[in-house]
C-alpha cells in the first residue's frame, strides 16, 4: 500500500516537472504567437481582438521578401558548404588516427565558444583591413567559422559508430574507393550527415550577432527585428518573428519526414 | 615455374616488418587447388598480418605471392579474384541479406534478375529459409550471420576464399555446428579455403593441412594427424590442449632420463634423434592406479583433485613435494576410485611418448 501510494506521489511530481520545464521553454515563443494575431498596436495578455492582417502585409511585403531571401540564402549556402567540410573534417576527427589529431579535435571546437559579437567584430575589422565590403557573402564567411565546428562535432558521434571494416569488406568484394563511398560510407552516415545539415541551417538561420557585424548593407530577419524593436515596433515584429518559427519547424518536420521515408524505401527493396 | 602444377597459391620467403618488429619472417607456403588450409597461430603470431597481405590489405616488406603463376603482389585487393570472411563479418548493417548478398554482383554489373536468382541459390546452399532475403542484417542471429557472410563472400565467386576466424565470437555448441557445416560447404563447392584460427581444435575438424605459426614463422605444416601424433617442437605439441611435459636428457638409444627428477623412462623405437628434448604424453594415453601398475613407464605421485570434462574425467597427480604435476584422464564410465591424498602410481606405455625438441 504505502510504496504503490509513493508510486502515485513520484508520477505525479514527473508530471509536474516535465510539464513545468515545457512550458518555461514554449510559452515566450507561444506569446509572441499571440502577439502577432493581436488587432492592438502593442502586446496585452490576454488578447481581447485577434487579427490575421500583419500576415497579410508580411506575405505582400517587398521588403520582407528580401529579408527573407537574404536569411535563406545565407543558410542555404553555409549548409552546403558546412557539410561538405564537415564530412572530411568529422572522418579527419572521428575515423583516422594521424599524427596531431588530439590537437585538431581541440582546436576545431574553440570557435564555439568565443562570444559571437567578439567573433563578428574580429571579423569586421578583417574584413575591412583586407579591403572587402561586408555584404550577405561575408556573413556565409562568419557564419561557417561557427558553424562548422558544430556540425563537424555532430557528424563525427555518427563516425565513431562507424566500424571502417564495412569499408574493407566492400573494397576486397570489388568495389573501387568511388564506389565504397557511394555505397558503404554516405548511406551508413547519411542520418549524421542529414542532422548536420538542419543543425547548419537553423543555426545560420537564426544567427543575430555574427550577422548583425558582417552583412553590411544587407540585412537578415534576426537583424531587422532587433532594428524594429529598437525603434519602430509593430506587430509585424512577432509576425515575422513567427513565421521564422514556423519555417524552422517546418523544415525540421520535413527533414524528418525525409528520413522515414528514405528508412521504408530502403527497407522495402 | 611453380615445381608442380597442382600449385595454386605460393608464399615465398615473404616477410613483414612494423619498423624493428618482425610480424612475419621468412614465410614459405603451398597450397593446392580446392584444399581447405588452416593457419594456427596464437595472438600475436603473425597469422592477421599474413591474411592480410594475402588478401591485397597489407603489402608484404619483402617477398612474393603467386596466385596460378602469376605474381600478384601488386594487385590492389579490389582487384584480386580472392575475397575474406571477416572476423565479425562485416555485413553491412544499412543493407537487407538480399543486398548483401548481392554486393559483389552488383558491383560486377550482373543484371538484377540474375543477382536475385543467384542470391537465393546461396540462400538455400547455406541452409537459410529463402524469406531471409529480405530480412534486415540486425534481425539475424549469430550463426544466421555466419552463413550470410560466407553467402556474400561465395556470391563474388573468388578463387580462394579466406576465412579471419569467424567463429571466434560464438558459443561452443553452435560453434562445433558451424565448423562441420563450413567443411560441408567446401566440399559441396570445392573452392580452395585458407582459414586462419588461434584453436588448433577447430583447425583439426576441418582442415585437409594445417600451418602452426608463432612469432611469425611457420613452425610445421602438415595433416591433422601429422600435427597431432608427429608434433615438431614442444610449442606444436603443447599447442592442442593439455599435455604432460617432462624435460628429459636422451641416455641410450631407447632410454631418457628426466633431468629434474633423475627418473629413467623407455622411449619409442621410433622416437626423434635429439640428445635432449621434452617428453610428451597425453593426458588421455596416461594411465593411473592398478592400469599402471604393470606399465614400463612409471611415476609415483598423490592424487591431488578430479575433474569432469563430460565424457571424461581428468585427474591431477602431484610429486610428493608438489614440485611436479601430471593430468591423467578416463572415459566417464570408467572412473578410478581414489580419494585426494592418496598415494597413486601412474604411468605409459613407450609408444604412447613423443620425444620432441625445444
Amino acid at each position: 500500500m504505502q510504496s504503490s501510494r509513493q508510486g502515485k506521489v513520484v508520477r505525479a511530481l514527473i508530471v509536474v516537472w516535465t510539464g513545468a520545464i515545457l512550458i518555461f521553454l514554449y510559452l515566450p515563443m507561444l506569446s509572441v504567437v499571440m502577439a502577432s494575431f493581436t488587432k492592438q498596436r502593442y502586446f496585452q495578455f490576454p488578447v481581447k481582438m485577434w487579427d490575421t492582417r500583419w500576415y497579410e502585409k508580411a506575405f505582400e511585403s517587398l521588403s520582407v521578401r528580401d529579408l527573407f531571401w537574404t536569411s535563406f540564402s545565407i543558410a542555404t549556402l553555409v549548409t552546403v558548404i558546412s557539410v561538405v567540410m564537415a564530412f572530411f573534417g568529422a572522418l579527419a576527427f572521428a575515423r583516422y588516427d594521424w599524427k596531431g589529431r588530439k590537437l585538431y579535435q581541440r582546436l576545431i571546437l574553440l570557435p564555439i565558444f568565443f562570444p559571437q559579437a567578439v567573433l563578428g567584430l574580429a571579423l569586421l575589422l578583417w574584413f575591412s583591413s583586407l579591403g572587402v565590403t561586408t555584404s550577405w557573402h561575408t556573413a556565409v564567411f562568419s557564419h561557417l567559422i561557427w558553424i562548422l565546428p558544430i556540425v563537424t562535432l555532430i557528424m563525427s558521434i555518427q563516425v565513431y559508430s562507424f566500424d571502417p571494416v564495412w569499408e574493407e569488406a566492400a573494397y576486397d568484394l570489388g568495389a573501387s574507393r568511388l564506389q565504397v563511398l557511394r555505397e558503404i560510407t554516405l548511406p551508413i552516415l547519411s542520418p549524421g550527415i542529414v542532422s548536420g545539415a538542419i543543425f547548419a541551417f537553423l543555426l545560420s538561420w537564426g544567427n543575430f550577432p555574427l550577422s548583425l557585424f558582417t552583412t553590411g548593407a544587407d540585412q537578415t530577419i534576426p537583424e531587422w527585428l532587433y532594428s524594429k524593436m529598437v525603434s519602430g515596433y509593430t506587430p509585424m515584429v512577432p509576425t515575422l518573428g513567427s513565421l521564422t518559427i514556423g519555417g524552422a519547424a517546418g523544415i525540421v518536420i520535413l527533414s524528418f519526414v525525409i528520413l522515414n521515408f528514405y528508412r521504408k524505401l530502403r527497407g522495402r527493396r | 615455374m611453380n615445381g608442380s602444377p597442382s600449385v595454386f597459391l605460393a608464399l615465398r620467403e615473404i616477410t613483414k616488418q612494423f619498423g624493428d618488429f618482425s610480424a612475419l619472417d621468412d614465410v614459405n607456403l603451398q597450397i593446392s587447388e580446392g584444399e581447405f588450409f588452416t593457419l594456427v597461430g596464437p595472438s600475436g603470431s603473425g597469422k592477421t598480418t599474413l591474411i592480410r597481405i594475402l588478401v591485397g590489405m597489407e603489402s608484404p616488406t619483402s617477398g612474393e605471392i603467386h596466385l596460378k603463376g602469376n605474381t600478384i603482389n601488386d594487385l590492389p585487393a579490389n582487384k584480386r579474384p580472392t575475397c575474406m570472411v571477416f572476423q565479425n563479418l562485416a555485413l553491412f548493417p544499412h543493407k537487407t541479406v538480399g543486398q548483401n548478398v548481392e554486393f559483389a554482383m552488383k558491383i560486377a554489373g550482373v543484371d538484377s534478375q540474375t543477382r536475385q536468382k543467384r542470391a537465393l541459390e546461396l540462400l538455400e546452399l547455406l541452409r537459410l529459409p529463402l524469406d531471409f532475403y529480405d530480412k534486415n542484417i540486425n534481425q539475424c542471429s549469430g550463426g544466421e550471420r555466419q552463413r550470410i557472410a560466407l553467402a556474400r563472400a561465395l556470391a563474388f565467386d573468388p578463387e580462394i576464399l579466406f576465412f579471419d576466424e569467424p567463429l571466434s565470437a560464438l558459443d561452443f555448441r553452435l560453434r562445433k555446428t558451424l565448423e562441420k557445416e563450413l567443411k560441408d560447404i567446401h566440399r559441396e563447392t570445392g573452392k580452395t579455403f585458407v582459414y586462419i584460427t588461434h584453436s588448433l581444435e577447430e583447425a583439426m575438424v576441418m582442415s585437409d593441412r594445417i600451418g602452426i605459426l608463432n612469432e611469425g614463422k611457420l613452425i610445421q605444416i602438415g595433416s591433422p594427424d601429422d600435427i597431432y601424433n608427429r608434433p615438431k617442437n614442444k610449442f606444436v605439441a603443447q599447442f592442442m590442449g593439455e599435455v604432460n611435459t617432462i624435460a628429459v636428457d636422451r641416455i641410450g638409444q631407447s632410454r631418457v632420463r628426466d633431468s629434474k627428477t633423475g627418473g629413467e623412462f623407455d622411449l619409442d623405437s621410433q622416437a626423434q634423434e635429439i640428445d635432449s628434448g621434452f617428453l610428451i604424453i597425453r593426458p588421455e594415453v596416461m594411465k593411473i592406479g592398478r592400469s599402471a601398475q604393470f606399465m614400463p613407464n612409471r611415476i609415483e605421485g598423490v592424487l591431488f583433485n578430479d575433474y569432469a570434462l563430460g565424457s571424461r574425467i581428468q585427474y591431477q597427480v602431484r610429486s610428493a613435494d608438489g614440485e611436479n604435476h601430471w593430468l591423467i584422464e578416463r572415459l566417464q564410465d570408467d572412473p578410478f576410485s581414489g580419494n585426494a591424498g592418496d598415494s597413486v602410481v601412474i604411468g605409459w606405455r613407450p609408444e604412447d611418448s613423443i620425444l620432441v625438441d625445444q
